[in-house]
């Protein structure tokens, strides 16, 4: 009768794995290192962008920004001489709003998915970027046309459309956790752990899988790709851990969340940063946050630059 | 860090204390000196008490001087009023009389006089007195103070005091003889008061006789009661002249103590005075302004919202439930952990269930929903922009709720009739909301943010539609800094929400295996 309980954990069991909660976060942390008049300069992907250039961070290519609804006409010749294009919206999250074309001409789109829009269709969605239907608050937005990201290949068994990116947890300039996340079927083709992503924690040390997730179910494999999950191996794993520690500088957030991709030629890009980034890390690591915070608070040094703090923790992240 | 931390929610427990000793406080100050209570309804009964005076006058000028209530403990006048045409009429407050006068009038004078008064509960029938009055000794001849001091032995074999041993020896059926040789067989409530005094007077105790009636419904013609009140140990106490009763009889008021008389009319002759006893019944809410009045307790019902008019105080009712559903809002949200559809969505729905009825309101709410969303599908397949759109679901839902009123009346199904009353605004953007998240999350998703913020939205109106906490909550108001404060320290909780004991199950059953 009293089975469904067995569900639920202990509030004490879960501190004693350092489990980090919703309030704890947003008191302990997001309201303590993170100041809100920070926030604009992740919430607003433009800005992100050119701070990172700034800092010498690779991100995506920038083909152009659509500001009012009647530069939207002037798409095509926005991407004349692109084979393929994102569009984003400034301040969207949780990957909304994006579109993802994969060749066009004058008349059709195809999307990543496969799917076929016309002109009409990709010019509505555009519009209803700038009207504010995926940003915070409903505010009027921007629309960003980018280049498309073609990830590496070798990730292409682990993902089924999506771009796999990888999330690192950056506390204090200090890489705190990561996890690898790979759209499937049914996330649809989108990188969120709520919507049916996977996530695979990654070992801070070395970029190495450590188990995987779905829907906070353990998996072992891909569910569209009967990719092994285990084998997951983060190449370049330093320097995307720099990509995420340098965030810090740019921001000045005390805790943040940077996405990485890799790019075939270009190697780790920064596509986003986020300055509430969410607590599914912990589900798909198989262990709790406070944990490495605690450590970050107590033990590690500072005054380092970004390089040191990475070499830092590839050296002592995964000793207690 | 962690100590600043530390003072934030010590400053608000601080805060959180002193506004529960504040409540505290001014909950038994409105109970002891407004009367409020915290069952909703609850009822002070109000007794109007007329008396009749009829004379005949004698063509000199006419001057009437009535006894009134005393006004001090045991009674509290709401109102009084005479009706006396032709005369002129002066309250003497502090002999608690009323005086009406008038140039000499012909034939029977009919005069009424009326007194609303509620509440004895501090009528315990005595009333401290600290100077000692003389005592008036009986001049009796030698034989009738030998009865009488026989008659003070006799009461030794009675119970009680030495007041209530005599009026019980005087009132024994059959009488003793003694008691006869005293005074006649058949004996006026007059002459046993008489004598009950006289007899204490030879025992050096102070008496002195109070007229009064006992509050009855629907009692008509009827003459005022006498009662004796006796000095004892430094305060005036009552005896019921019959069976000797210590203290206020209930529901009694006094009109008159002493020797002063109840009735004086001079320039007429053959008066009567009858009195009547209504009652009727008030809101103890509204009788708390003229009971702070007399508790001489004005000044913070003067600045209170019970002062304000009946409309005023009715909005404000109506407001005062708000913090408490917001405080369920808060509850529900971090520290249950529930996704609702905008923060404060579900108590605006479960405001409206309150106006339609909760089943009604139901099944209305579905309907429009259902309807909405699905007219939304039709939408989101022709592009428009978002405000055009969002405007469009507006009208679809007003036409919906039109549609609903005129098939309710047509069908005589009431339920759907109650369709206004759901916000129109927010109803759009809840079919909006969900059906951005059905194309985006999934229709399980959007179905349940539905379904929880309807839960909630339950949650809180079963809350907030219990008559009894409406009641407090508007009668005691200062609660609502209770509530504040609680909110505030709410935002400094940092447990695990409810809804994360089972997200993050699997991070503890793992470790287990």
């Amino acid at each position: 009768m009293f089975g469904w309980l067995k569900s639920f954990a202990s509030p004490s069991s879960l501190r004693a794995a350092g489990v980090l909660g919703m309030n704890r976060r947003n008191f302990n942390v997001i309201s303590k290192y993170n100041n809100r008049r920070l926030y604009p300069l992740v919430d607003d992907k433009v800005q992100t962008k050119k701070l990172a250039n700034k800092i010498g961070i690779n991100t995506p290519g920038l083909i152009g920004v659509i500001e009012v609804q009647n530069q939207v006409q002037n798409l095509l010749d926005l991407v004349r001489g692109y084979d393929e294009f994102v569009v984003k919206p400034a301040h969207g999250s949780g990957g909304k709003g994006v579109l993802v074309i994969k060749s066009f001409n004058e008349e059709k789109f195809i999307t990543a998915s496969g799917k076929t829009l016309t002109f009409n269709e990709v010019y509505q969605h555009i519009s209803n970027i700038l009207s504010g239907l995926y940003s915070l608050g409903g505010k009027y937005d921007i629309a960003l046309i980018e280049e498309l990201v073609h990830f590496s290949g070798m990730f292409s068994e682990y993902s089924y459309q999506g771009v796999p990116d990888v999330r690192v947890i950056v506390y204090k300039g200090y890489p705190a956790m990561a996890m690898m996340r790979l759209s499937t079927k049914a996330s649809g083709g989108r990188a969120n752990l709520h919507q049916g992503a996977v996530g695979v924690g990654l070992d801070i040390t070395n970029g190495k899988s450590l188990e995987a997730v779905m829907y906070n179910k353990p998996i072992k494999f891909h569910p569209d790709t009967q990719a092994d999950l285990s084998t997951l191996n983060i190449p370049f794993w330093r320097e995307h851990l720099i990509i995420a520690a340098k965030g810090y500088e740019m921001t000045g957030l005390g805790y943040l969340g940077a996405d990485i991709v890799l790019d075939e030629s270009r190697g780790p890009m920064m596509l986003e940063l986020n300055a509430r980034p969410g607590l599914a890390i912990q589900i798909a690591n198989g262990k709790g946050l406070a944990l490495p915070l605690k450590k970050i608070d107590k033990y590690y040094p500072s005054g380092l630059s970004p390089e040191e703090r990475v070499d830092y923790v590839l050296t002592h992240g995964g000793s207690r | 860090m962690l100590k600043k931390f530390v003072t934030v929610r010590f400053v608000l427990s601080i805060c959180l204390f002193f506004s529960v000793l504040f409540a505290g406080y001014s909950i038994y100050y409105k109970i002891k000196y407004w009367g409020f209570n915290f069952a909703p309804k609850q009822t002070t009964d109000v007794w109007t008490i007329e008396a009749h005076i009829s004379f005949e006058p004698t063509g000199d000028p006419i001057k009437i001087s009535m006894a009134t209530p005393t006004v001090s403990d045991e009674y509290k006048i709401l109102d009084e009023d005479a009706v006396a045409p032709g005369y002129k009429i002066n309250k003497d407050r502090k002999n608690n009389r009323v005086v009406l006068s008038s140039s000499p009038k012909e034939g029977t004078q009919n005069i009424y006089y009326r007194i609303l008064v509620f509440d004895n509960e501090y009528g315990k029938g005595k009333i401290r007195s600290p100077i000692r009055p003389e005592v008036e000794k009986p001049i009796f001849d030698e034989q009738r103070l030998t009865v009488a001091q026989e008659l003070l032995k006799l009461s030794d074999r009675q119970e009680g005091d030495d007041v209530q041993r005599i009026i019980r020896l005087l009132n024994q059926t059959p009488p003793d003889p003694t008691v006869l040789a005293f005074m006649p067989m058949k004996k006026s409530q007059k002459e046993i008061t008489e004598a009950v005094s006289s007899l204490l007077a030879l025992k050096n105790i102070p008496t002195r006789t109070a007229r009064g009636i006992k509050l009855e419904e629907n009692k008509k013609s009827f003459t005022p009661d006498l009662m004796l009140e006796a000095y004892m140990n430094g305060r005036w106490i009552l005896y019921n002249i019959q069976t000797g009763k210590k203290g206020l009889p209930e529901n009694f008021v006094i009109f008159q103590r002493g020797g002063v008389s109840l009735l004086d009319v001079e320039g007429g002759s053959d008066s009567v005075i009858k009195f009547t006893v209504l009652k009727s019944i008030s809101s103890s809410l509204s009788l708390a302004g003229p009971r702070a009045k007399l508790a001489e307790m004005k000044n913070w019902y003067d600045n209170s919202i019970y002062s304000l008019p009946l409309m005023e105080q009715n909005t404000l009712k109506w407001l005062m439930i708000f913090p408490l559903a917001i405080l369920i809002i808060v509850l529900m949200r971090n520290v249950v952990g529930v996704v609702t559809m905008g923060t404060f969505t579900p108590m605006l729905i479960s405001m409206s269930l309150i106006k339609t009825g909760f089943l009604p309101g139901l099944v209305c709410f579905g309907i429009i929903i259902t309807l909405g969303l699905a007219l939304r599908a039709v939408l989101s397949k022709l592009n428009l922009l978002l405000v055009p759109r969002i405007s469009a679901v507006v009208i679809f839902v007003i036409l919906i709720m039109q549609g609903l009123m005129i098939m309710g009346y047509r069908m005589k199904f009431d339920v759907a009739s109650s369709a206004a009353f759901f916000p129109i605004i927010i109803m759009a953007w809840i079919i909006e909301r969900a059906s951005i998240t059905w194309e985006e999350d999934g229709p399980v998703n959007a179905t349940r943010e539905i379904i929880f913020t309807v839960l909630v939205a339950i949650i809180t109106y079963f809350v907030i539609s219990s008559e009894y906490i409406r009641h407090i909550m508007f009668a005691f108001n200062e609660l609502n800094l209770v509530i504040l404060f609680i909110v505030m320290l709410l935002g400094t909780y940092t447990g695990y929400r409810l809804t994360e004991l089972r997200r993050f199950a699997p991070l503890v059953q793992k470790k287990g295996k």
